[in-house]
């Protein structure tokens, strides 16, 4: 058991718990999408980590990867259409003032 | 000793550069007129806007000055003139590049003022335009040549140069290489006479020649690119390869500074809506005619 | 044993997180998406330092265009984005907090105590790797990956049609 892969394993923690405090503590949803980003990197870290020094011959992690990537620009995208909408329709996209849907 | 060799050269290029815009635009040949523009500004007093954001008025000129620095380092002058062989360098030039869109961001944001941070985020509207039409044609260039190794993309042209065998490629890598360094046609964001100058309106001094400098290594680093690219690198008759290199980056910087002239500015909305509705249609079609030109005539 | 390769990861790891803090520790929205870049760009350098050539350079680029698009969005969308004003933009602080130390420890935790197996020492060269992606992305996952294609598509339709202004009704 090598102290590389730690390393690497703990600093993808560190990335989860900075983007958790992050998403859960911000109210400007743009904010909070930049939590869920860092959340989504600790994964990659992880991801590759695990290809590097568990399975190198395995290409299927890095392919994880990609599509992590992919998740990011996925939630970038849909993200930020509804903050549009949002800020169109109300003004503002602070998550403070979105609570029509509470029950 | 290659890195001092190759940085030497850039910095060699970047004055010619400079001698040829002011002899394109205002007509002088003078060939000491960079020098002396340098020492000027170098001599002059470097003014600090009233608010800025330190960090990024500081790191902005450098990091335009280091990204096309960076991409430089794929790039093959002869077989063994480059500084770093990467196994992805092709794609290492884009990932290089982009960051001349971050420091224009960063100079833009920087200082405080409202034309520069006009410039900056017209900047980011042209890089929605171009950044596709830099990556498509980059990748039917790798399908080509089977290989993400510049180099190896050199020495695919054998024969027949990509300029000849996708002219698609060549014409959008063109255009979008010339959006990426600014320069005339789609200069919206130093726009002088309009902007006053824009991201470098707050720049005096020192820094404004860092800027200054890093776009004349930008546009030489995009000149380079097109001709290991598209124009065969150091392949050609008679001549030793390293003359073969030099003559085509000064072809190519010339026919980008020169082809600006005669063209109006164009504004990033328009060049928005050409790019995605005519040029990223175009570039998948040069795409699918090079996937079938090499898998059917090999 | 202290090697190359565990200090530039434990570096670029560290540099990752401290960007990752400067996020949410800035009132400037501006600096918020670029320390948010600048964490990615080292998250890119780590991978670089682990050999992933290809992930790595595709991640510094990638990056890039990502966070500047974060951070004109952030200037449309903030009342204050030059963070001149230090507005509080925070809530339930303490509960977010300690979610995130929570989850930071267990994740540790798990990552320290469990017993991974045996390292693998040998590991293909960057070239090989890059074809061995290319392959299993159009062999063995390749519908994953066309799902990936399919989602990206959905996704594009789905914001443009959520964001665009709608038509104006004629009024009577």
């Amino acid at each position: 058991m090598g102290p590389e892969l730690v390393i690497a394993l703990i600093a993808g923690a560190a990335l989860f718990g900075v983007g958790i405090y992050g998403a859960l503590s911000q109210t400007n949803l743009v904010m909070i999408m930049m939590g869920v980003e860092l959340v989504l990197a600790g994964a990659m870290v992880n991801m590759l980590a695990f290809w590097r020094y568990l399975h190198p011959d395995n290409p299927a992690g890095q392919m994880f990867v990609l599509i992590i990537m992919t998740v990011m620009a996925i939630e970038m995208s849909v993200g930020f259409g509804v903050a549009i909408a949002r800020f169109r329709a109300k003004g503002s996209v602070e998550m403070e003032e979105a609570a029509e849907l509470k029950g | 000793m290659t890195t001092l060799l190759v940085l030497l050269l850039l910095i060699a290029g970047a004055y010619f550069v400079a001698v040829l815009e002011a002899w394109i635009s205002n007509g002088r040949f003078r060939l000491a007129a960079p020098l002396y523009a340098t020492i000027a500004l170098l001599g002059r007093e470097s003014i600090v806007p009233r608010k800025p954001d330190r960090i990024f008025f500081e790191v902005g000129p450098v990091l335009l000055l280091l990204s096309a620095l960076l991409a430089a380092t794929v790039i093959p002058l002869t077989p063994d003139l480059i500084i770093t062989e990467l196994a992805t360098g092709a794609l290492f030039i884009n990932a290089a590049l982009v960051y001349v869109l971050v420091a224009l961001l960063m100079a833009g944001w920087g200082p405080d003022g409202a034309y520069a941070m006009i410039g900056g985020w017209r900047f980011l509207g042209q890089l929605i335009a171009y950044a596709m039409l830099i990556v498509m044609p980059i990748t039917a260039v790798a399908m080509r040549a089977e290989s993400l190794l510049s180099t190896q993309i050199v020495v695919s042209q054998l024969g027949l140069w990509n300029i000849i065998y996708q002219p698609l490629g060549f014409v959008l890598f063109f255009v979008a290489s010339m959006a990426l360094a600014f320069l005339p046609p789609f200069d919206m964001m130093i726009a002088k006479g309009e902007l006053a100058g824009g991201v470098e309106a707050e720049y005096t001094g020192a820094r404004l020649a860092v800027f200054r400098l890093g776009r004349l290594v930008l546009i030489i680093t995009l000149a380079s690119a097109t001709a290991i690219f598209y124009l065969g690198g150091w392949q050609g008759p008679w001549l030793p390869p390293w003359a073969w290199s030099a003559i085509k980056i000064l072809v190519v910087t010339a026919t980008m500074l020169l082809a600006g002239r005669y063209m109006p500015r164009i504004r990033e909305a328009h060049l928005l809506s050409w790019c995605w509705m005519l040029g990223i249609p175009l570039a998948l079609i040069n795409i699918l005619i090079v996937g079938i030109l090499v898998l059917e005539f090999p | 044993m202290m090697t190359a390769q565990m200090f530039f990861i434990a570096f670029f790891g560290l540099a990752a997180v401290w960007f990752g803090i400067v996020v949410f520790r800035t009132f400037s929205m501006v600096r918020s998406a670029l320390a948010l870049l600048f964490s990615q760009t080292a998250l890119g350098a780590m991978f670089l330092s682990m050999q992933a050539e290809f992930l790595g350079v595709l991640q510094i680029m990638m990056m890039a265009t990502e966070m500047s698009i974060m951070a004109i969005f952030m200037v449309m969308f903030m009342m204050d984005p030059g963070g001149l004003g230090e507005m509080e933009m925070t809530h339930q602080k303490r509960l977010s907090l300690v979610t995130g130390f929570v989850s930071f420890v267990a994740a540790v935790m798990i990552a320290v105590f469990v017993d991974w197996g045996p390292m693998a020492n040998t590991f293909p060269d960057a070239a090989q790797q890059t074809v061995d992606l290319g392959l299993e992305l159009l062999g063995r996952s390749m519908l994953i990956f066309e799902m990936a294609g399919i989602t990206i598509l959905t996704a594009m339709i789905a914001a443009t049609a959520v964001a665009i202004q709608p038509a104006k009704k004629v009024s009577q």
